[in-house]
C-alpha cells in the first residue's frame, strides 16, 4: 500500500517549548486516521506539520513523496487539503467570489464554482459576504473548496464542530470519496465517538506522542 | 498558473477588497488632508511660510500616510488565509509582487488627492516643468513605499503592536525615497538636473523589489 | 567567562592609554580643546557602522545556514551597536553646539545616516521584542537585517548626494587642522573601542546563550493542561 504521509521521530516546538516529541505516524493510501487528544496536546500542530506548514525540529518525514523541510515539498502542497479551526476566507468578498479567487490562484476553471456551491447547498447564499455569513456557511464554503481542488491528502482539524447534521454528512462524504479514489484523510477531533464512526483506526495524542486509541 | 497571473489575481483581489473596505480613501486620505490643515494652523496662518512649505509637507505626508496604505488592515492576511494560499501553491514572490502592484496603485491615488488638496490649501510656488518631475518622482516613490510597506507588513504579521512596529521599520528606511522625491523638485527650481535624484529613487525601488522577491520565501516561512 | 574577562582587561588597558593620549595631545588650532571629543565621537561612529555590518552579516548567515549562533551574533551586535550609535550622535551634537553653535548639522552625511541607522536598530530590537517564538524571531529579524543592508547604504548615499550639491560646514570634528598627535590618539581610541566592542559582544553572546537555554522549556506543552477535578467544583 502506498504511504502518503510518514513522520519518523518528528518534534515540533512552539515559542520555545516542545509540543510534539519523537512522534511517529504513517498514513497509507485509502486510509482514514482519527486523532484524538485533550486540549493543548498538539493536535493542531500535528495537522499543520502534516500540511507542511509547520517547521519541524528533529526527525524526518515525507509527505506525498517529498521530504519535509525540503524546497520540493512546495510542489505537493496543492495536493493537500486542510480544514482548520477557522476558515481562511476574505471577509470583504462574497462566498462565491472567495471560491473564484481560490480557483484562479490554483489554476482551476472558475466555471466549476457554481456547481460546487450547488453541491454544498449554498447556491442561494452564494452572493452573501463572508462577514455576513454564519460559521456553518463558511465551513460549507471550505467543503466546496475541497470539492474544487480534490486533494489527495485531507487534513481535517475539528472540521465538523459547529456543523449541522447535513454539514457533517457533507464532510463525511468528501472524506469517503477522497479515500475511495486512493487518497487518505487524517481527522482530528476531541470527540472520540465521532472519530470511531469515521476513522478506520484512531490514535490518541498525549505527551507529544501518538499511541493506539482505546 | 503563471507567476504574473497569480500576481495579477492577488492585486485585483486587493483592489476589490479596498473598494469595499474603503480603508485608503475613506480613512487614510481624509486623515492626511486633516494633517494638511494642521500645519498652517500650527504656523499661525502665515501665508508666505505656507506657500513655501507646501510641497515639502506634501512629501512628508505622502511618506507618513502612504506607508499606512501598504500596512492597511484589509491587506493583512490571517494565518488561516496564509495557509490557504500556501496550499494553493501561490508563489510567495508572486504574492509580494501582486501586493506591491495594488499598494502602488492605491498610494498613487492617495498622493493624487493629497496633491490637489495641498495645491488648493497652500497655493505653493511650483518650478517650471514640475508636472513631469512630480509624476516621475511620485510614481517611483509610490513603488518604493509600497515595497517597503509590504515587506514591513509581512515582517510584523500577526504581532500585537503591528501597526506601530511596521511604521517604525518603514520610516527610517524610507529616507532615500523622501529625499529623492523632494530634492527632484528642488533641483528643478534651481535649474539643475533631476537625474541623480530620479536615479536614487529608481535604485531604491529596484533594490527593494529584488530584496522583496528574493526574501519572499523566507518571509512566507517566517509568517507561519 | 575567561575569554570575555581577558577581552575586557585588554580593552580597559587600551582605553586607559587612549584616554591618556587624548588628554595629552596638543589642542587643535581652530577648534581648541573641543577637538578632544573626537576621541569618543569618531570611534563610536566607526563602531556603529561595524556593529551594523556584523548584524547584517549575522542575518544573512542565519538565512543561509539557519544556525541559532548567527541569530545570537546579529542580535548581540545590534544591541551593542545601538549604544555606540547613541554615544556617537550625542558627542557629535555636543561638539556641534560648541563649535558651530548648532547641535545638528544636516550637511554631515554621517550624522544623518547614523541617526537613521539608530532607528533601524531600534526597529530591529523592537521587532525582536514583539516575537516570542525563537525560530520565528530569528527568521523575521534576519530578514529585516537583510533589508536594512540593502537600504542603509542608499540612505548614506542620498545624504552624501545632498551634501555634494549643497555647500555645507567645512570644519569637521576630524578636519585637516588636527595636529598629528591628536590623530594618532584618535586612531588608538578607535582600536581601543573596537576591543571594547569585541568584549561587549562576547559578553552579550554568553548572556544570549543563557537566555536561550532558559527560554527552551523541557516540559511538553500538552502536559500543562490536566483533567479538571469535577468532584471539587462545588468547593471553590
Amino acid at each position: 500500500m502506498d504511504t502518503l504521509a510518514c513522520l519518523e521521530g518528528v518534534g515540533v516546538s512552539l515559542g520555545g517549548s516542545p509540543v510534539l516529541r519523537e512522534l511517529d505516524l504513517i498514513v497509507s493510501a485509502s486510509e482514514i486516521v482519527g486523532i484524538s487528544g485533550p486540549n493543548g496536546s498538539g493536535k493542531t500542530t500535528l495537522i499543520r506539520a502534516l500540511a507542511t506548514l509547520q517547521a519541524t525540529d528533529g526527525g524526518s518525514g515525507t509527505i506525498l513523496g517529498k521530504k519535509l523541510g525540503s524546497p520540493a515539498v512546495r510542489c505537493v502542497r496543492p495536493r493537500i487539503g486542510l480544514i482548520g479551526h477557522a476558515p481562511g476566507l476574505i471577509s470583504e468578498l462574497s462566498l462565491r467570489e472567495n471560491l473564484i479567487h481560490i480557483s484562479k490562484l490554483a489554476g482551476i476553471d472558475p466555471n466549476r464554482v457554481d456547481h460546487a456551491l450547488e453541491v454544498v447547498g449554498l447556491r442561494g447564499a452564494s452572493d452573501r459576504r463572508v462577514s455576513a455569513a454564519s460559521y456553518g456557511m463558511k465551513r460549507r464554503v471550505e467543503a466546496a473548496h475541497l470539492l474544487l481542488r480534490r486533494p489527495d491528502l485531507l487534513l481535517l482539524d475539528e472540521a465538523m464542530s459547529g456543523l449541522d447534521s447535513n454539514g457533517v454528512d457533507l464532510i463525511r462524504a468528501i472524506v469517503e470519496s477522497t479515500v475511495a479514489e486512493g487518497g487518505a484523510a487524517v481527522v482530528v477531533s476531541h470527540d472520540v465517538d465521532h472519530l470511531s464512526r469515521l476513522a478506520q483506526r484512531t490514535l490518541h495524542l498525549e505527551a507529544g506522542k501518538l499511541r493506539a486509541g482505546e | 498558473m503563471s507567476f504574473w497571473a497569480q500576481a495579477w489575481e492577488v492585486a485585483r483581489t486587493d483592489i476589490r477588497i479596498e473598494s469595499r473596505a474603503g480603508e485608503v480613501f475613506k480613512v487614510v486620505t481624509p486623515f492626511a488632508v486633516v494633517a494638511l490643515l494642521v500645519f498652517p494652523i500650527a504656523l499661525g496662518f502665515q501665508l508666505s511660510v505656507v506657500r513655501e512649505i507646501g510641497i515639502g509637507v506634501f512629501w512628508a505626508l505622502s511618506i507618513l500616510f502612504g506607508m499606512q496604505i501598504a500596512l492597511r488592515q484589509s491587506a493583512a492576511d490571517s494565518l488561516e488565509r496564509r495557509d490557504v494560499q500556501a496550499l494553493l501553491g501561490v508563489d510567495p514572490a508572486a504574492r509580494f509582487t501582486g501586493r506591491v502592484m495594488s499598494a502602488t496603485l492605491l498610494t498613487l491615488g492617495f498622493m493624487g488627492v493629497l496633491l490637489v488638496a495641498m495645491t488648493l490649501l497652500y497655493a505653493p510656488s511650483l518650478p517650471d516643468g514640475w508636472a513631469v518631475g512630480l509624476i516621475v518622482t511620485s510614481a517611483l516613490m509610490a513603488v518604493g513605499l509600497a515595497e517597503l510597506g509590504t515587506l514591513a507588513g509581512e515582517l510584523t504579521a500577526g504581532l500585537r503592536n503591528r501597526a506601530n512596529l511596521a511604521s517604525l521599520i518603514v520610516a527610517p528606511l524610507a529616507i532615500p525615497l523622501v529625499m529623492g522625491a523632494s530634492q527632484s523638485l528642488e533641483a528643478l527650481a534651481r535649474d539643475e538636473s533631476i537625474l541623480p535624484w530620479v536615479l536614487l529613487l529608481a535604485a531604491s525601488a529596484l533594490a527593494l523589489a529584488v530584496g522583496g522577491v528574493a526574501l519572499a520565501r523566507p518571509l512566507e516561512e517566517a509568517a507561519q | 567567562m575567561t575569554r570575555t574577562k581577558i577581552l575586557f582587561g585588554l580593552a580597559g588597558i587600551a582605553l586607559a592609554y587612549g584616554l591618556w593620549m587624548a588628554f595629552t595631545a596638543p589642542p587643535d588650532a581652530l577648534q581648541g580643546e573641543y577637538a578632544r571629543i573626537i576621541n569618543i565621537h569618531v570611534p563610536s561612529f566607526w563602531l556603529a557602522f561595524l556593529a551594523f555590518f556584523v548584524t547584517a552579516f549575522g542575518s544573512i548567515m542565519w538565512l543561509s545556514r539557519k544556525r541559532q549562533r548567527w541569530d545570537r551574533l546579529a542580535n548581540s551586535s545590534a544591541e551593542v551597536g545601538v549604544v555606540f550609535t547613541a554615544i556617537g550622535l550625542v558627542t557629535g551634537m555636543i561638539w556641534g553646539q560648541a563649535v558651530w553653535g548648532i547641535a545638528w548639522d544636516w550637511g554631515d552625511p554621517r550624522m544623518a545616516s547614523t541617526a537613521v541607522m539608530f532607528f533601524v536598530y531600534l526597529a530591529y530590537l523592537a521587532l525582536r521584542a514583539a516575537i516570542d517564538d525563537p525560530v520565528i524571531r530569528a527568521r523575521r529579524s534576519a530578514i529585516l537585517g537583510a533589508i536594512a543592508v540593502i537600504q542603509v547604504p542608499l540612505v548614506y548615499y542620498s545624504v552624501n548626494l545632498f551634501r555634494t550639491i549643497h555647500q555645507t560646514q567645512s570644519i569637521r570634528p576630524d578636519g585637516s587642522t588636527l595636529p598629528d598627535e591628536m590623530l594618532v590618539a584618535m586612531l588608538v581610541n578607535v582600536a581601543a573601542f573596537t576591543l571594547l566592542y569585541i568584549a561587549l559582544l562576547s559578553a552579550r553572546l554568553e548572556v544570549a546563550k543563557a537566555e536561550e537555554s532558559a527560554e527552551t522549556e523541557s516540559v511538553l506543552a500538552g502536559d500543562a493542561v490536566k483533567p479538571p477535578k469535577i468532584s471539587e467544583v462545588k468547593d471553590v
